[in-house]
């Protein structure tokens, strides 16, 4: 502290050397008022945004697939009208949305259909889960169709219903072999999450903006945010490598 | 037990099976021979409805289930299938590969299910793998799991789609001596095989199908000993 108020005059007046400017410009980034804490507070939305957005994408997602699966799969005929319905507007959902910019889906439902909510982390929240839920359900459905039928067939064939047979049988193995395209996909929605920052969101990319707004300097809570991001991806593709490896279990020989 | 009449599959614009009709009897081995593309998988998968027919009727101790209306569910729990691919559930052990129907199904709890799998496994010798993994075994021990997990559901027919066409030669035997028993025990059986020998040994009638037909059927001594149609003396004397 007395070290900063004593270096930081000379930061002005162009006299301080490299090692005094670093010091200064980083305590300005991360230590004065305990600035700290913005970023903490950052990381706590950005975990927060990613996990609602998780949540909304995984279950929009596995009804999608479940639905288009389901549907592609019908005894021929007999057709159900409903569920045909219900499928075009699933295939609708999944144009829609994978066919428009991230960007630019935030900033319609920022700004047009919520327009008149305050709750911009919220918004941005619920934009990201159906933005998910899109690519998640065609990587499940990708999943399940991958999987050889005569698993299924051996299914039906002891008498399981449908849902059994897809509970038991198909999602189990399913899931296990989607397992790194979801981990890939839950990786750029975390890193997705500082978009909402243009519709207001206060996660972690728009603290740091609001300190380099005061302070001029871009680069220390840039180059800081930037290896929060970093860290938590790390993080969380050890905990996707660590489930992989307790669901490989039944593959030793 | 099983009556197929008039049965037709298309793929598209290819006829599979072109108006077959035929009856199946309690306690009979029926064999179903002939030439790969013929439609003799077609046609044993069309019996529990895994390929819905494009017309044509099949009933099954008198209901018919080719019927929209029917729970094909409860049909399939009485006729068990084994697969060329053995299609064990890799991601359960083995005890649970054969008790998880009887279970769901609610024809056993799962106390029953375990003894009666237990049972069944002792049969086929592999009683000290009920906890093993399906890729942990070979696959002559694959199939006779398959086999014990269709008789766990008590079937009153047992459907054999080329059962031993995926095995290695030396685990063939271990595979059609399980299916001997069966057969000895008095199981009604449909067996798609290129095993002559077998069809010979156990069948109490060979069907040889080409083209979608079944073009001659007779007991296994006579359609081996003094075939008549031209195509199945062609197919015998390259296969015998």
């Amino acid at each position: 502290m007395e070290i900063y108020e004593l270096w930081k005059p000379l930061v002005r007046s162009g006299e301080a050397t490299g090692w005094q400017s670093f010091y200064v410009k980083f305590f300005q980034a991360f230590l004065e008022n305990d600035r700290w804490r913005s970023y903490l507070d950052g990381v706590g939305t950005t975990l927060m945004v990613t996990a609602m957005a998780l949540a909304i994408g995984v279950i929009l997602g596995i009804i999608v697939a479940m639905i288009r699966t389901a549907h592609d799969q019908q005894r021929p005929g007999k057709k159900n009208l409903l569920l045909g319905l219900i499928n075009a507007v699933s295939q609708v959902y999944v144009t829609v949305i994978r066919g428009t910019p991230m960007m630019v889906q935030l900033l319609i439902m920022g700004f047009v259909i919520f327009s008149s909510s305050r709750n911009y982390t919220l918004v941005g929240a619920l934009t990201l889960g159906i933005n998910s839920g899109a690519y998640v359900s065609e990587i499940i459905r990708g999943g399940l169709m991958a999987l050889d039928p005569g698993q299924a067939e051996a299914g039906r064939s002891l008498g399981l219903n449908y849902i059994d047979t897809m509970r038991f049988i198909v999602i189990p193995q399913a899931f296990k072999a989607i397992l790194p395209s979801l981990g890939n996909e839950f990786i750029i929605l975390l890193k997705d999450t500082s978009l909402i920052t243009v519709i207001g969101g206060k996660e972690l990319v728009y603290a740091a903006q609001a300190i380099y707004g005061r302070t001029y300097e871009q680069m220390f809570p840039l180059l800081g945010i930037a290896c929060v991001y970093l860290v938590l991806v790390i993080i969380f593709s050890y905990l996707v490598s660590l489930l992989e490896r307790r669901l490989r279990q039944s593959d030793r020989r | 037990m099983i009556v197929v009449n008039n049965l037709c599959k298309s793929f598209g614009d290819h006829q599979v099976l072109k108006n077959i009709s035929e009856h199946i009897y309690p306690g009979e081995k029926v064999v179903i021979i002939g030439p790969s593309g013929s439609g003799k998988s077609t046609f044993l998968r069309s019996l529990n409805l895994l390929e819905e027919p494009t017309s044509g009727s099949i009933s099954f101790e008198g209901t018919v289930i080719t019927d929209t209306k029917t729970d094909i569910d409860v049909i399939r729990r009485q006729m068990g299938m084994v697969f060329q691919h053995f299609n064990l559930f890799p991601n359960m052990t083995i005890l649970k590969n054969i008790t998880l129907a009887p279970v769901r199904t609610g024809l056993m709890t799962q106390k029953e299910a375990e003894e009666k799998a237990m049972h069944l496994l002792q049969r086929v010798g592999l009683e000290s793998k009920a906890n093993a993994y399906p890729n942990q075994l070979s696959g002559g021990q694959k199939q006779r799991i398959a086999i014990v997990r269709a008789l766990a559901m008590n079937p009153k027919v047992m459907l054999f789609d080329e059962p031993t066409s995926a095995l290695d030669p030396e685990m063939v035997g271990e595979v059609l001596s399980v299916m001997k028993e069966l057969a000895a025990d008095g199981m009604t059986m449909v067996v798609v095989t290129h095993e002559m020998g077998f069809a010979r040994e156990v069948g109490s009638r060979v069907l040889f199908m080409d083209e979608g037909q079944i073009l001659e059927q007779n007991t296994p001594e006579a359609l081996f000993g003094n075939p008549q149609n031209p195509r199945l003396k062609d197919f015998l004397s390259k296969v015998l």
